[in-house]
């Protein structure tokens, strides 16, 4: 896999601190290291936040130790303020920052294009095309950040993070740790003016010599020949090579590695003799701009037809694809060119549900039922939502969130909305990780300007989504490290709440009658819905118990599947409901909802 | 056209589909084929629908890791419903590899949508020709004393009509990825789900086994 082939670029490198926040398409990179990490001694461990991760990657970069920072789009964002002053102080020892970007997008907030973001910080950024690519450059992000002593952006997209192939590996090198940190204040304080408007001068001569060394790692190429030329990167560039091989056109491929700063002279130089130009990539046409700005700047280019985006020859969204890809370059080569078309098959939807046993099935039953107790209607009562698996909530049957923004803004935005004169109560649900993530100093916003509000936080110990990562309550990290565990009752009774109360969220009247007592308190007020994951759980320390439905006790009534939507309920051809038993994890909160009390734990013998 | 085999694998999060795709991504290296894998991890994708594509270079190297509806060469359905969401993905006369397993989705059991049965699906496959199996993968993977391999079930069924991966390669690439316990018994459901279909040609006219629904345990 691109992240597995990322991670043996790590360990080839020799890095010594490698960090980040879990995210989709990034999370095996760091996953990867510490599965294999104990035996190369080095710190491979999550951190709290992204921009935290990138500050320990940058403490340890000044020092001389190799190191690393990873993180999803978003989580770039988060980390922003960090990286831009970053590029002014520059680095002692490579440092390089995987940002992984999603077009589709398949799991994430939005299609964000972090290629922009390179300008922004006026950091080098490459990008690789494949799982072989994906190790060599991070290999050479490293080689690249050393020659400039600037951090350096790896980006890459979903079908490269998670595109499984053969990659021939490399030597091993000796982690670098830090071999000292000198004091140099005009390079680290960004207190001093004029300091600032010197080391902005500097970058500036750092990135010059990004082309030229870019070169030297031979991070771009050109392929083929004719007039007829290919400007791409990344995973377009995967879809372009088979594109032309099956419409059997002859071509120019110019394949670039270095995104930033822009290869203006390789491209010039690539660019002669070609008379059409094509640029395919995803997202936003960020390298047809720069293409365009050179074709326009250049005499002996100007000639050339630039056709990409602006032409509406790809689209501007979503992924793009082996069929979106041939069609273009066929429009582009004037071919002709009829795409299979072939129907989607009208299939039941199946939206990712909560699993079987997921405690947050009983924390938002509890609060969606402690809203009518509390003496209002559902659609009276905004229930803000944040990032996590909990976010699941919002599919049928539980319609329970009204939103979901970015880390942490359940809470900030709840606030917000009482503070514009929202009469009703409102409530506002994060997950642990998310809580410690970025929830914390919205917490301290809402009890400092006191403002009424319910905060539920549904603890389950984990970060889930991503597929199980450590939080900063754990007594152990993954690689065995020990470590203080930081308690979040502690930590959200010392910010002052009014009222905290600890539920357990299978009890499902338990947390309806906490959601409706503190829904009539004034005041900020926090309910910790605790229970490990279900999957995790089980994964650990088996199932407790299943439950079957006696097929006479039931009348298939449907209460059941109606009120929970737990996967593992499903109706017989008899119009009755059943128990896949194997999925069935054993919260019991199905047994609440029957009238009948059809639904009992399997007896141990029988199972 | 240098031949590449394109196989798309359709299942419900937590059946195994990924870990079939990795698997035969792994057996057709060792093969010395050039392979690329394209699926979409992370997100809480229990019981969501997953597609796996898996590309295999036989004589030419594979760059893109996905492919076009109609592209497929086979498809591999784990659950019935997810076979037919993507049975558009198989290419005229290609090959479908199918598991009687049904998991029905939230949509179909509060009523707001209809259920996907074989029959239809079987239909929906022929009206472009395909050559199909249909074979009770969660049984016979208990019988290998491993409920959760129903996926090798399938890639030995799907070995047994189309031979891609050689046997040392499969077994070396479960053990790879498996490791085990659980990677002998996933072997042992692959040789079942291959001497099956070797023997019984199991296709829609042997396709009794009304069972399945009932016996999802
Ligand atoms: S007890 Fe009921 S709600 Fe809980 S996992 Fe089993 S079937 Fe689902
Ligand atoms: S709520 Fe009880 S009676 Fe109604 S369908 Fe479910 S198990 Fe059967």
């Amino acid at each position: 896999m691109g992240n597995e082939a990322i991670a043996r670029g790590v360990v080839e490198a020799g890095a010594s601190v490698v960090t980040g926040y879990p995210g989709t398409p990034s999370s095996e990179v760091i996953e990867t290291l510490q599965r294999l990490g104990q035996g190369l001694g080095i710190y491979v461990e999550w951190a709290v936040n992204e921009r935290v991760a990138f500050e320990i990657a940058y403490g340890a970069a000044i020092a001389g130790a190799r190191s690393m920072a990873t993180m999803k789009a978003p989580g770039l964002n988060v980390a922003a303020d960090p990286i831009v002053s970053a590029a002014y102080g520059g680095v002692d020892a490579g440092l390089v920052v995987l940002v992984a970007d999603d077009p589709g997008p398949h799991t994430t907030q939005t299609e964000q294009d972090s290629r922009w973001f390179a300008h922004v910080a006026k950091l080098p950024m490459i990008t690789p095309s494949s799982p072989q690519e994906a190790k060599d450059f991070t290999v050479k992000g490293f080689l690249l950040s050393e020659a400039l002593s600037l951090p350096v952006f790896l980006r890459t997209t979903t079908r490269v993070n998670h595109a499984v192939g053969e990659v021939v590996t490399g030597e091993h090198s000796e982690p670098r740790w830090a071999r000292g940190f000198r004091k140099q204040v005009e390079r680290f304080v960004r207190a001093g003016m004029s300091w600032n408007l010197e080391r902005h001068r500097w970058l500036n001569k750092q990135l010059a010599r990004a082309e030229l060394v870019a070169e030297e790692l031979g991070l771009n190429r050109v392929e083929g020949s004719g007039e007829l030329c290919v400007v791409t990167e990344g995973s377009a560039y995967n879809y372009v090579v088979e594109a032309l091989g099956e419409l059997g056109l002859g071509a120019r491929v110019i394949k670039l590695g270095l995104l930033h700063p822009f290869p203006r002279s390789f491209v010039s130089r690539a660019l002669t003799g070609c008379e059409r130009v094509v640029v395919v990539e995803e997202l936003d046409p960020y390298v047809e701009t720069m293409v365009k700005k050179l074709v326009a700047e250049e005499e002996r280019l100007r000639h050339l037809i630039v056709l990409g985006k602006d032409e509406g020859l790809l689209p501007l969204e979503g992924e793009l694809g082996p069929g979106l890809v041939r069609a273009a370059l066929a429009k582009a080569a004037g071919l002709e060119y009829e795409p299979v078309r072939r129907e989607s098959p009208r299939a039941p939807p199946r939206p990712p549900p909560l699993c079987p046993g997921c405690p947050h099935r009983g924390t938002y039953l509890g609060i969606l039922i402690g809203i009518s107790r509390a003496g209002y209607r559902r659609d009276e009562v905004p229930v803000f939502g944040d990032i996590g698996c909990y976010a699941l909530s919002v599919g049928e049957p539980l319609r329970a969130i009204w939103t979901e923004h970015s880390m942490g803004a359940s809470i900030s935005m709840a606030v917000g909305l009482k503070l514009a004169g929202f009469r009703n109560p409102v409530v506002a649900t994060i997950g642990d990780s998310t809580f410690f993530h970025a929830g914390v100093q919205p917490l301290i916003e809402a009890v400092h300007k006191r403002v009424d509000i319910l905060v539920v936080v549904l603890d389950n110990q984990v970060v889930a989504m991503t597929g199980h990562q450590a939080t900063p309550a754990w007594p152990r990290t993954e690689t065995g490290r020990e470590t203080k565990p930081v308690r979040l009752e502690e930590v959200i009774r010392s910010i002052g709440v009014d009222n905290l109360v600890i539920v357990d969220p299978e009890n499902v009247d338990e947390v309806a009658d906490a959601v409706a007592k503190l829904l009539r308190t004034p005041g900020v007020n926090v309910v910790i819905a605790r229970r490990p994951c279900a999957l995790l759980d089980a994964r650990l320390h088996g199932v407790r118990r299943r439950y079957r439905v006696v097929e006479e006790k039931c009348t298939g009534c449907n209460a059941c599947i109606a009120a929970t939507g737990c996967p593992a309920l499903y109706r017989t051809p008899g119009g009755k409901v059943a128990i896949m038993e194997a999925d069935c994890l054993g919260c019991g909160i199905c047994t609440r909802f029957c009238p009948y009390n059809a639904i009992v734990p399997v007896e141990e013998e029988t199972r | 056209m240098t031949k590449v085999v394109n196989i798309l694998v359709a299942s419900v999060g937590g059946q195994g589909g990924l870990t079939l795709s990795r698997v035969i991504a792994a057996a057709a290296v060792m093969a010395g084929y050039s392979v690329r894998t394209g699926e979409t991890l992370g997100m809480a994708q229990r019981f969501g629908s997953v597609k796996s594509y898996v590309r295999i270079g036989v004589d030419t190297p594979v760059y893109s890791p996905v492919f076009e509806p109609g592209e497929a060469d086979i498809l591999v359905g784990m659950e019935v419903a997810e076979a037919y969401r993507n049975h558009h993905y198989l290419r005229p006369m290609g090959l479908a590899v199918l598991s009687t397993e049904e998991k029905p989705p939230i949509s179909v059991s509060l009523g707001k949508a209809e259920p996907v049965t074989m029959k239809k699906l079987i239909e929906a496959l022929e009206s472009h020709g395909a050559e199909i199996i249909i074979i009770n993968a969660p049984r016979l993977a208990r019988e290998a004393g491993n409920p959760r391999a129903a996926n090798m079930v399938l890639l030995g069924a799907m070995n047994a009509a189309k031979r891609i991966l050689p046997d040392n390669a499969v077994e070396e690439a479960i053990r790879a990825i498996l490791r085990g316990k659980r990677a002998e018994t996933s072997i042992k459901a692959y040789y079942l789900g291959k001497e099956y279909t070797g023997k019984h040609k199991p296709s829609k006219e042997h396709w009794e086994d009304k069972a399945h629904a009932s016996e999802q345990t």
